[in-house]
Formats: structure tokens, C-alpha cells, sequence
């Protein structure tokens, strides 16, 4: 256990967002999810009890008899995001006295440094790098994260859950996000600033970033797994294992929209283009980890290769 | 709480005055760390400034009592109190005049030109500014009327009121002309009595300049008055960032915020100032003349961050990332190295000199290449290479001249024929400047052949040389058979060393070897320790190690050598068994001179390839010289180094190195391990350099030097940089193989350890961190174009050859002899060589060049030396190179501030009487001249201590020959020519013993009588000259 190292990895300036990334991000998943579930237990309440539902606007439990149906913004807003307003000034402030900027030394062109890292809000993007070939992950991976959070107003017309929490009501919403951003996107930046080191090779954390490690890893593609020789026979393999995922991959996130009768509901309600477009979104996002795992477990380089890309 | 409290809605009836008031303070507290932080903690240099103003006051006050008492103590002298005296009484006598001008002044013309002043300028700037508007209209008519206007203006009258010296005023009426006039007169007249008071003074003010520099002559550090000024300076003391800023090279260094003390006027020594020691001043006043912080900054030289002020660590560089961190104590003449790249010696850097030295001496050139080390090779290749291409050109320019004559020879039009024959005509003559050219780069190439040196001895010839047992023994540990030695110990095994062994000892060359009869151990002894070889080479072990250390240690020759070779090489190192032919790669033996029908004879003048006409390498390539001994002498010097052994030593037989089979892989090891990077090996010879390039390794990137498995440790331990990269690579040249697996032994690093001490290792520690690509501008480069390159280029020679084991080269160095017991006694100290400082201002250059060609300064008797030969140490035959010797001439010249190329200055003829007079001085009592030097009778000269005056003519020059005859004390310190010997009488030196009746009314200078004497000698006059001494003697 190389505590020094490990200590130099989170006290580094730059990963410092990171560290309290890992904290609060959890920590308010969390909050958030008890405040929702606290909202759907008031829901099933006012609903058994119209009388109640006469007096009580206010959202959260406990509630007591006697408690002002309504609160006004002056004072009792403004009051708490005032204090909440001191006290991120105050973190602001300590935060830009003790950390300075990390500075390196200047950029040398024969010099690459190692690891060579991104800044964190990319090192999601680096670490994608890792699992498909620079043209799916550095350009196509990108635009469709960016047109997916396009298209999400377009699909999601679930008028529910506006101005409160709620988890009964948005289900495959919340799932969707937790599953494509907190997942998917805050793991791997921790994974690229903490564990990734030099080689960007892995290093589980505690472990020292030795330069001169060696790692024995082949990865093969598999078509080759199947033993497959001929490009065209590679491509047809590989053009089949994907529409193969495809077609699974659509038939249980169908499965997934009709698990109960309020999800059967909204998704009545959506046209087709709205369910095309949203299952091609979600098959590519859920790529992405099974990918990974390919990867990182059963050392699976491609899937699908073809002379112009690799999937 | 009560239940009362607890139903009570939480949002609208809580208070949150408490968390606010807690947050808030808490706010307010961190705004004061802010502020704090601003104004202090990103800004140590402020607390350093006002403790340097406190404890510099308090020294500066605890100084001024004694400076001051001490002052009053001088100001008491009678010396000083009557100067103080004579200038009061002199300010007395003119002190009336003084005052009437001085009234005069002050009291009239000041006053009355103030008053008419206004006026005057009043009308002055009117006209001023209606001759410009008369200048810039474009209408006649207007010019006119305002030409009319300034004249009405001129003509105005205007009453002012001057004032009388009485108090009184006076109205006078004044037009402009008369304004003018009477300003102008006044003005005269005020310029006329400054003067006056001036000239009145003058004795006075001389007389007080005496008085003060009688002072501050006698004053040391500084005088009070300057300590008064600079504490008033600490009064007013205001803390603010202290910044060079050298704008064209962008340069901003803050040191000074902090390090305060170093360009105060007082010396500040830590004690001084409390214990602090960031206030002391700098150590060598001298450098940071020659180097104005002003112009060169402080981390040009030092290394750190001269903007960063924000803590100790970032200003000194030493936190990560910071490419350039401060030098540390035992390295900071890294800094030097920086921008003196071209030099093997710099003034004031003996650290560095001597980690250059050592990287040259130890042979680390021999596998590494460094920029300027070594170059010859190099050179040789360019100019052969130049050599080709300008042949090239040649043939080139033949054949145009051939197609222009032809063509000219067929074309019809006459002007065109002309002007074609006159192309071929300069091409013809721009021909011979090529040939000229070639002729140079030949002479140069056949120069470069001496020029090659080897650090280590030719192994081409240990058949001869050797006694085959010991040749394993040595390779298993050098340093353990000969401490100290330049050879370092490889990472051989048993195996190893039987292969390499076995290669040199079969790659050796068979040749002649006269057999010499044995000679005297003991005169042999007498003569190697008088004849000048241990400014070289030591003798003796451990402790009773005496001599210089350029070359081995000789006491367990005896072990090693055979007695044949070691008589040829003693008595003369540079001859080779066989010559070596550079173009067909190969040694040439007797065979085939004796094809062509040339007799077996190579030497410098006959240095041509009988095959192929090129120039062979005749000379050992090694820097000793020849000390022009006699075969006896060489024979007796032989058979004392050959009783110089371990008498219990013994060899295990090693018969193993004549087995052919070894061979193959001793020669792949010899190449791979680059043996002949510094030794002479047969079939080697173009082997090329093993080792990485170290010009620039001081820059190299810190991720390139391969700390191996010792990185994490050494980020621990605080040496994961350069500096401690070197120290343990040079400490450990194996060290990071540590832990390595390296199944196969030529995977292991091959540096071998050379046992360096640790001032070594700091020596070339100091030498490779100096050693960068440097970012600094061009400018800041030592480049000289003028006679410091002369000097640059000449250390090089002089290094090369150990000149500094003899002769003192500069002020302030020991030579070997000074450290010799022999040479402290006061009979042997007129036996060391002479001093070389002023060599340059002493001799003639043409006469220098030829002594160091021949310093026998003859060609038929050798075994002497040709200027001081009562000295039992020898002046050595190097056989330097042409170039070599002009380096050298132009080094002595450089280094004496002499120009180049020597006229003679013109003599004057000395007169028959003159020249009866000097000789009668020559040889009279008061100046017994012939005592010391030498005549050319061999019985006096056995007594002899100085050159013969025979010599003076060629070899010295005037001017400083008589500097010397008048002050030899102060040009050689310790010299046994007496000091004193004239004394200065008006303007001129007269002789200060008993001189000649025939001197009486003589009334010119008498040292520039005997200098045109000596400059006028002949050997007659040298026969009359003894036969008068010896008559004056006899009687």
C-alpha cells in the first residue's frame, strides 16, 4: 500500500474537483431520491385523504397539523439562500487561498508527459478511448451524447414531476440518467484521474505509479476469437454480432418500457419516431459498458472490424 | 424542546439567526485570512525587509563607533592636522576678495537681472511669436505690417524698477535693445567674479582634497560619512519589491527582495547580521564587476525563479516542474559552464576547471562525446572533407576553363571572344587561391595527425612492452593494483578478462628493440626526480605518494614493464615500432616499405605512406614528451623504475593468451566495452565513441535519465533530479542495474567505475549540471573575437600538456615542483622552472616559436636546454604541432595584453663609449651580472643561475627587460635577481650601487643604457666582457 501515492493523487490540485465529485455526487443522488420517495409517500396519502389534500400544499413529509398551507418566498427563501450563498463563498474562499493553480513545467515538443491526462471534464471522453477506435470515440461517441441530450426534450413528454420530486412517476427517466451520467460519465473521469497512470495503464488506487511497469496483455478482436480469417467474413461476422445486440438490445428495453401499467401508459402515448429514435439512443449508450467489460474482463478488442472503422 | 416547540412549523418559525451569525463571522474570518494572506503570506520578502532594515541599522551603528574613532584618530595626526591647517589659513587670505565678489553677486547683479528679466522676456516672446506668425502667412502685405508691429514693439519704453545694493530702488527706462545689452553685461560680469572666486580658492580646495584623500587612504572599508549615508538610506527604508529587469531578454529576477545584503558597499558576513545568513553580501565582489547584475541578472548564473516571490522553495526552484532550480553550494560554478562553453579553463571557477579536467583526464571523452573534448578526430575528418571538395571545385573550374577557351577559340564576334578569355583567365586565377587553400587544409590535416592523443597508452605494442601475467591481473581491478589510476574497473568476469586479455596480447605488434645493458638505479633515481618527470608522474604509495598526478603513478613499474621498451620509451615516448597508414587502416610494416625500395624510415619528416602517399601516424599518441635524454641517461632512469615493485607480488601464469580461440570474443568485448576510446588498438583504431553525448545532458529532460527501479526511492530521498542522478551514477556507475534482472551481463550497464573521491565527484557533477542547452540570449555567451580567444584556445594546449606542472601559468597556482620536498629547500627553489606569468610581455613571439619547436634551440646538441642550462629540469621537446605552438604564442601574448604580430621596436645605437661604460658597470662590483648568468664557459656556467646574455637579443623584448632590470621583486615574487638595483633620480633610473668613474656627468637613463647594451651583444663583446669580470675578479 503506497499511501504517498495515493495521498499525491487526491491532493493534487487538479483532482481536488474530483475527490469531493466522488462525495457529493453520491450524496445528493441520494437526497434527491429520499425527497422523491418522501413526495410519493405524500402523493398515496393525499390521494386516500381528500381532506387533507384540501389543507396541505407543501410537498414534503412531516407534515403537522396547524403548519401554514402556504410559505412565502420573503423571508423564508431568501433567508436559507442567503446562508447558502455565505457558506459556498466561504468554501469558494478557502478553496482559492490553500489550492493554488497547478503549473507545469513549460511544454516541450520532444517531451511527452506520462500519463498525459485531459482535463477531468474529458477524461471520460480519454477513457472511451480505451474501449473503441479513436473515429467512434473521439468524434461519433461525442456528437451522439451531444444530439442524445438534444433529443431529450423531444421524447420525454411525461408532463409529471415538474416543480417536485418524484420517483414513482419518472422511473425510466431517473434510471435512464443515473445509469448515463453518474455511471457512465462521473466513473470513468474517476477512473481516468485516479486510476489511470502511467502507460494508462490500470492502477488500483494504493498502488505506486511505477514507470517501469509492464503489463502482459493481448487483446484480440472477436472475429479471431472464432477464429475467423478472411476481411469480408469479419465484416459479415461483426455486422451480425451487432445487429444481434441491436435487436436484443431494443427488444428488452421494450420489455423494460412495459414492466408496469403506468410506464405502458406514457409509452402509448409516444409516436414512432419518438420510440426509434430513443431506442437508438439508449442501444448506443448501453454499448458503452458492455464494451468495457468486454474489454477489461475477457480482453475483447473489437467487435466489428472493418478497413474504415472499428467497433 | 417542548412538545409546544416541536409542532410548531420548522421553516416559519425557526430562527436562523444563529447559523448566520456563525457563517457570517466565519466569512468575515476568512475575508481577513484573504487579506492576510495578500499582504503577507504570499509575501515572505516583506518580513525579510524590515528584519534586513532592522539588524543592517543595528550593524551599521555598531560599526560606525570604531570607524569613527579610528577617523578621529587619523584626524589627529599631525599630518592631517596640518593639511586641515594650511587650507584654513589659505581660505584666510582670500577670504576678502572672496566676499567683495561674492557681494558683488549676490547682492546686484542677481537682484537687478531678476528684475529686468520679466520684462524683458515679456517683449522677447511678443516678437517670438510675431516672427512666426510673419514666417507662416502667405500674404506680403501682412508680413509687412507685422514686420512694422515688431518694430513699434522694440521702440516701446517700459520703466523698471532695479534695485540698488543700498536697498534703494532706482527707475530706469528701458527699450529693448538696452534690455538686451544690460542683461547680457551683467551676465558677463556674474560668469567673470564665479571664475575669480574659483581661481582665489583654488589652493584652498587643493589643499582640502589632500586633506580628505589622506583620510580615505588611510581608511579601509568605508568611512564614516558613507555609513552615515547608508543608514540614513535604512531610515528611509521602503518595502517594495526589489526586481532587476533586463528588457531585451526578457529577463526579471526578485532575488534581491529578499537576499538584501548582496550589493550593500559594506562586507555583511552572516555574524554580521545576526545569524541571517540571506543578508550576507556576495562572496566575490570581483565576479559580480565583471558580471553587473544589471546586465546578466542573478539566475542566469545561479539557476532558480527570479519572478517567484511567493515562497523560499518556488523562488529557489526547487519544486517540482521548475526546470532550472538554484545550484546548490558544492555545484554553483555549474553557472559558469552555462555561457563559457568554448573553455577548459575559466578564471575564478577552479571547481568547474577541475571537473573539466577530470572528464578529459579520466578519459570520460572517450566514450562520451562533449562538444570541444577531443576534437581533433572530428577535425581531421572535416578538413579532409573540405580538403575533397575543394579538389572538386577545382577540377570543376579546369574543365570550365576548358569549354570557355574553346569556345572563345570558335566564336566570331570579337568583344565576346574577349570577354570569354577573360573568364578563363580568372577562373584560372581564382585556381591558385584554391590551391593556396588546399595547401592550408593540408598542412592542418598533417598538424591534426600530432594533434591525436589517447588518454591510456598504445595497446598495440604490450607484446613488447609487457610481461603477459600481469595483463589479467590489471584488468581485474586496476584501481586496487595502482590507486588513483585513470584506468577505471569494468564489470568483468574471469572469462571476460581471459578473452580481452588474450585479444590485446595477440593484436600487439612485434618490432626491433635494441637491447640495452643495464644502467645506475641510483642516478636513475637522481635524474627522475631532477629532470622534471614528476611534474607528471608520482612515485611512492598511500601517503608517501610524491608528484603530479597528468599521468600514472610509477611504483610498481617494476612488475610490468620489460626493460628494452622502457629504455626506447623513456628516451623517446613518441617512437612507434610500426607506422599507422589512416587510409588503408592498418599498421605498415618493414615489408612493405621494402616493396617500394624505401628504407624502414618514418619520422616527422618522412610521415608520407609509401603505398599511397598519405600521412601516416608516426608518433605515439601519447602527450609525453621527449626530455632530448641520453640512451645512458634514459638506461639509468629505466633500470630505478624497474626496482620500483612489490617484491612479494607474484602472477598466476596466463598462458591462455596466446590461445587463438579466445580472440574472436575478447575483440567483441574490447569494441563493446570502447577500450579504444582511449587506448591505441589494432584494428580499432576508427572505432567510434560508446557512450552517450554529454554537451547538453545537464538539460536533458528528467524523464530520459533512467533512474531504473531507484526512481520512487530517489523522489523519497529527495534526489530524483539531475544532480543526484550524477552523484550516484558517478559514486556507482552500476547503481541503477540495482534489483535490475539482466540474465544477460552485456544487457548491465558497461560505465565502469572510476573510484572517484567525493570532491571528484562534485568537480564533474558541477561540470555536467553546467552543461545545458542554455535558454539564455546569445549575448550573455562567452564569445570573444578579440585576444580572449586566444587565451580560450590556448588552455586548451597548455592543459593538454601539463605545462602547469612546471611552470606557474597564472597568479595564485602551484606547480608540482612548489609541492616537491626536494624543491623547498632554498638551494633547489632556483631549480624550479621559471614562471610563465608575463611570458608573453618577456619574449619575443617569432623566438618563442621557435623555442617551443626546439627548446634545445639547436639541432646538434640536444642534451641541453636551449635557454636556462643550469636548470636540472629539462624544458621537454612536446614535437607540437604548428598549430599547437601558434596557439601557445598567441595565449602568452593574449594573457600578457600583447598585441600581435611583434614589430621590434627600434633601438638605438649604442656608442663605443657607452658600450665601454655599460661594460665596465657589467662587470664592476656594485653589479657582479656574470655571477649568475651564464657565459658559455662551461666552469662558470656550472654555477650559473640565469640565461645567458647572448640570448637577450632574440628572445626578449626591451621595454620589458628593462621593467625587469628595475623591479624584478614585484613581476616574480622570490626571484634571485636582486631588487633594487636602481633608484629613481628626476625622470630617470640611475644605477643605485658604486658605478664607474666613466658614469660621473653621464645624464641618461641608465637601465635603458644596459637594455641597449644587452640588445646590442655580441659574442666578442661577451669575450671582452669575461675577460674584464675575470680581470676585475682577480684583482
Amino acid at each position: 500500500m503506497d499511501l504517498n501515492q495515493l495521498w499525491r493523487i487526491i491532493s493534487t490540485p487538479d483532482n481536488v474537483p474530483i475527490v469531493l465529485l466522488m462525495i457529493v455526487v453520491p450524496f445528493y443522488t441520494w437526497y434527491g431520491l429520499s425527497q422523491a420517495f418522501a413526495n410519493d409517500r405524500l402523493v398515496v396519502q393525499l390521494e386516500a385523504d381528500p381532506a387533507l389534500a384540501k389543507t396541505h400544499h407543501r410537498k414534503t413529509q412531516p407534515w403537522k397539523p396547524g403548519w401554514a398551507r402556504d410559505v412565502h418566498v420573503w423571508p423564508y427563501l431568501l433567508r436559507i439562500e442567503f446562508l447558502a450563498a455565505i457558506i459556498v463563498t466561504l468554501i469558494l474562499m478557502v478553496w482559492s487561498i490553500t489550492l493554488n493553480a497547478p503549473l507545469e513545467e513549460p511544454s516541450n515538443p520532444t517531451l511527452t508527459m506520462n500519463p498525459a491526462k485531459a482535463p477531468w471534464y474529458f477524461l471520460g471522453l480519454q477513457e472511451m478511448l480505451v474501449y473503441f477506435d479513436p473515429w467512434i470515440a473521439g468524434v461519433v461517441m461525442p456528437t451522439l451524447i451531444i444530439l442524445g441530450l438534444m433529443v431529450v426534450p423531444y421524447i420525454d413528454e411525461n408532463p409529471l414531476g415538474n416543480g417536485y420530486y418524484t420517483y414513482k412517476q419518472r422511473k425510466f427517466a431517473i434510471w435512464t440518467f443515473i445509469f448515463g451520467f453518474i455511471i457512465l460519465w462521473v466513473s470513468m473521469i474517476v477512473i481516468g484521474t485516479l486510476i489511470r497512470g502511467p502507460g494508462w495503464m490500470w492502477f488500483w488506487p494504493g498502488t505506486t505509479w511505477d514507470h517501469n511497469r509492464l503489463e502482459f496483455t493481448v487483446n484480440r478482436d472477436l472475429p479471431d476469437v472464432f477464429g475467423l480469417k478472411g476481411r469480408v467474413a469479419k465484416i459479415i461476422f461483426g455486422a451480425i454480432v451487432m445487429g444481434l445486440y441491436s435487436v436484443a438490445g431494443a427488444i428488452g428495453i421494450h420489455k423494460l418500457l412495459n414492466l408496469t401499467p403506468f410506464a405502458r401508459k406514457i409509452y402509448k402515448r409516444m409516436s414512432l419516431v419518438q420510440v426509434v429514435v430513443m431506442q437508438v439512443f439508449l442501444i448506443s449508450m448501453l454499448a458503452l459498458p458492455l464494451k468495457m467489460v468486454a474489454r477489461l474482463v475477457f480482453r475483447i478488442k473489437y467487435v466489428w472490424v472493418t478497413p474504415w472503422f472499428n467497433v | 424542546m417542548s412538545d409546544q416547540d416541536q409542532d410548531k412549523d420548522p421553516v416559519v418559525h425557526s430562527s436562523l439567526s444563529r447559523p448566520l451569525f456563525i457563517w457570517s463571522a466565519l466569512l468575515l474570518l476568512s475575508l481577513g485570512w484573504a487579506l492576510y494572506d495578500e499582504v503577507y503570506g504570499i509575501r515572505p520578502w516583506k518580513s525579510y525587509q524590515s528584519h534586513f532594515s532592522k539588524v543592517y541599522s543595528r550593524y551599521l551603528r555598531s560599526v560606525r563607533p570604531n570607524e569613527s574613532t579610528f577617523e578621529k584618530q587619523i584626524q589627529a595626526s599631525p599630518e592631517y592636522q596640518k593639511l586641515d591647517r594650511d587650507a584654513e589659513a589659505a581660505r584666510k587670505t582670500v577670504a576678502a576678495q572672496v566676499e567683495a565678489r561674492d557681494r558683488e553677486v549676490k547682492q546686484v547683479l542677481v537682484p537687478q537681472t531678476l528684475a529686468l528679466n520679466d520684462p524683458f522676456q515679456e517683449v522677447r516672446s511678443h516678437i517670438g511669436s510675431l516672427t512666426y506668425q510673419i514666417e507662416t502667412t502667405n500674404s506680403q502685405s501682412s508680413k509687412e505690417s507685422m514686420r512694422r508691429e515688431i518694430e513699434q514693439i522694440k521702440k516701446e519704453i517700459h520703466t523698471v524698477k532695479l534695485p540698488m545694493p543700498d536697498g534703494t530702488t532706482k527707475k530706469v527706462d528701458y527699450d529693448y535693445a538696452r534690455m538686451d545689452r544690460d542683461l547680457l553685461a551683467w551676465k558677463n560680469r556674474k560668469a567673470q567674479l564665479l571664475q575669480e572666486i574659483v581661481d582665489l580658492q583654488k589652493p584652498y580646495t587643493e589643499l582640502l582634497a589632500a586633506r580628505d584623500k589622506y583620510l580615505s587612504d588611510r581608511v579601509a572599508d568605508v568611512s564614516s560619512g558613507m555609513l552615515a549615508g547608508l543608514l540614513n538610506k535604512m531610515d528611509d527604508f521602503d518595502i517594495g519589491v526589489r526586481q532587476i529587469h533586463i528588457k531585451d531578454v526578457d529577463l526579471v529576477d526578485r532575488c534581491e527582495s529578499c537576499h538584501l545584503g548582496t550589493r550593500e558597499p559594506v562586507t555583511l558576513t552572516k555574524a554580521a547580521m545576526g545569524g541571517e545568513e540571506v543578508f550576507v553580501s556576495h562572496p566575490n565582489k570581483e565576479l559580480l564587476k565583471i558580471h553587473d547584475p544589471e546586465k546578466f541578472g542573478c539566475t542566469p548564473c545561479h539557476g532558480g525563479n527570479g519572478v517567484a516571490v511567493d515562497s523560499i522553495e518556488k523562488a529557489h526552484g526547487s519544486n517540482e516542474h521548475w526546470l532550472w532550480p538554484l545550484h546548490s553550494r558544492e555545484n554553483f560554478e555549474a553557472g559558469c559552464q552555462q555561457c563559457h562553453v568554448k573553455e577548459i579553463v575559466t578564471e575564478m571557477a577552479p571547481a568547474l576547471n577541475a571537473g573539466r579536467e577530470l572528464f578529459r583526464l579520466r578519459g570520460c571523452m572517450g566514450c562520451h562525446r562533449y562538444e570541444g573534448f577531443d576534437r581533433e578526430p572530428e577535425e581531421m575528418i572535416s578538413v579532409n572533407q573540405q580538403i575533397r571538395q575543394l579538389e572538386n571545385q577545382k577540377a570543376e573550374w579546369d574543365r570550365e576553363i576548358g569549354f570557355t577557351s574553346d569556345k572563345a577559340d570558335r566564336t566570331r564576334d570579337n568583344a565576346e571572344a574577349q570577354r570569354l578569355y577573360q573568364h578563363a583567365n580568372d577562373l584560372k586565377v581564382r585556381i591558385s587561391g584554391l590551391d593556396a587553400k588546399i595547401e592550408q587544409a593540408d598542412m592542418r590535416a598533417s598538424n591534426l595527425i600530432r594533434e591525436v592523443k589517447k588518454v591510456g597508452p598504445s595497446l598495440k605494442e604490450v607484446r613488447m612492452k609487457m610481461h603477459k601475467e600481469w595483463i589479467p591481473v590489471w584488468l581485474q581491478d586496476p584501481h586496487k593494483w595502482r590507486p588513483g589510476t585513470k584506468m577505471p574497473t569494468f564489470r568483468l568476469d574471469q572469462d571476460d578478462i581471459q578473452a580481452i586479455a588474450a585479444f590485446i596480447w595477440q593484436s600487439g605488434v612485434t618490432g626491433n628493440l635494441p637491447t640495452s645493458s643495464p644502467g645506475d638505479p641510483v642516478k636513475g633515481k637522481e635524474s627522475f626526480e631532477t629532470r622534471g618527470c614528476m611534474a607528471c608522474h608520482s612515485m611512492g604509495e598511500g601517503n608517501d605518494k610524491e608528484g603530479g598526478t597528468f599521468a600514472a603513478n610509477l611504483s610498481r613499474v617494476g612488475e610490468k614493464d620489460n626493460y628494452d621498451y622502457l629504455v626506447r620509451w623513456i628516451h623517446n615516448p613518441r617512437e612507434r615500432t610500426l607506422p599507422y597508414c589512416p587510409f588503408e587502416k592498418r599498421d605498415l610494416t618493414e615489408a612493405d616499405y621494402k616493396k617500394k625500395g624505401v628504407p624502414f624510415v618514418f619520422d616527422m619528416d618522412h610521415s608520407k605512406c609509401p603505398n599511397d602517399g598519405h600521412e601516416l601516424q608516426v608518433e605515439q599518441m601519447t602527450p609525453m614528451p621527449s626530455l632530448r635524454l641520453t640512451v645512458e641517461e634514459a638506461r639509468d632512469i629505466a633500470s630505478y623504475l624497474l626496482t620500483q615493485k612489490h617484491f612479494d607480488a607474484t602472477y598466476p601464469a596466463a598462458d591462455y593468451l596466446d590461445d587463438p580461440k579466445l580472440k574472436t570474443h575478447g575483440a567483441f568485448l574490447v569494441r563493446y566495452y570502447g577500450c579504444a576510446g582511449c587506448h591505441e588498438i589494432s584494428g580499432l583504431e576508427e572505432e567510434q565513441r560508446t557512450g552517450t553525448e554529454l554537451t547538453k545532458e545537464g538539460s536533458k529532460p528528467i524523464e530520459r535519465l533512467d533512474f531504473a527501479l531507484l526512481g520512487h526511492g530517489a523522489e523519497r530521498e529527495g534526489w530524483y533530479n539531475h544532480k543526484g542522478f550524477f552523484e550516484h551514477k558517478l559514486q556507482d556507475p552500476a547503481v541503477y542495474d540495482r534489483g535490475k534482472e539482466k540474465p544477460n551481463k552485456l544487457d548491465r550497464l558497461k560505465m565502469p567505475n572510476f573510484n572517484l573521491s567525493k570532491p571528484e565527484i562534485d568537480e564533474v557533477a558541477t561540470f555536467l549540471l553546467g552543461s545545458v542547452d542554455s535558454a539564455l540570449p546569445e549575448r550573455y555567451y562567452f564569445e570573444p573575437t578579440d585576444q580572449r580567444q586566444d587565451v580560450i584556445e590556448g588552455w586548451w594546449v597548455i592543459r593538454k600538456y601539463n605545462c602547469m606542472g612546471c611552470h606557474q601559468v597564472h597568479v595564485g597556482q602551484t606547480t608540482v615542483f612548489m609541492t616537491l620536498p626536494r624543491y623547498q629547500d632554498p638551494d633547489w627553489k632556483d631549480q624550479r622552472p621559471p614562471s610563465l606569468i608575463g611570458e608573453g610581455a618577456r619574449v619575443n613571439p617569432a623566438w618563442l616559436m621557435r623555442f617551443l619547436a626546439n627548446p634545445a634551440l639547436s639541432e646538434t646538441d640536444t642534451n641541453r636546454d636551449g635557454v636556462r642550462q643550469y636548470l636540472k629540469a629539462r624544458m621537454p621537446t612536446f614535437y607540437f604541432s604548428a598549430s599547437e605552438i601558434q596557439k601557445l604564442v598567441r595565449f602568452f601574448a593574449a594573457s600578457s595584453s600583447q598585441s600581435m604580430p611583434y614589430i621590434d621596436p627600434k633601438m638605438e645605437a649604442i656608442s663605443d663609449q657607452e658600450r665601454t661604460m655599460a661594460r665596465q658597470l657589467f662587470s664592476s662590483e656594485g653589479a657582479p651580472c656574470l655571477k649568475c648568468h651564464a657565459t658559455g664557459d662551461a666552469k662558470h656556467d656550472q654555477r650559473a643561475t640565469a640565461p645567458n646574455f647572448l640570448l637577450s637579443k632574440e628572445r626578449l623584448k626591451p621595454g620589458w627587460t628593462e621593467r625587469w632590470m628595475v623591479h624584478p621583486e614585484m613581476m616574480q615574487p622570490g626571484t634571485a635577481m636582486p631588487s633594487g638595483l636602481f633608484r629613481r633620480e628626476g625622470d630617470r633610473w640611475v644605477f643605485a650601487g658604486p658605478t664607474p668613474p666613466s658614469f660621473q656627468n653621464y645624464p641618461r637613463d641608465h637601465a635603458d643604457l644596459l637594455v641597449r647594451y644587452m640588445f646590442q651583444f655580441t659574442p666578442e663583446e661577451l669575450n671582452r666582457l669575461r675577460a674584464s669580470a675575470g680581470a676585475g675578479a682577480g684583482r
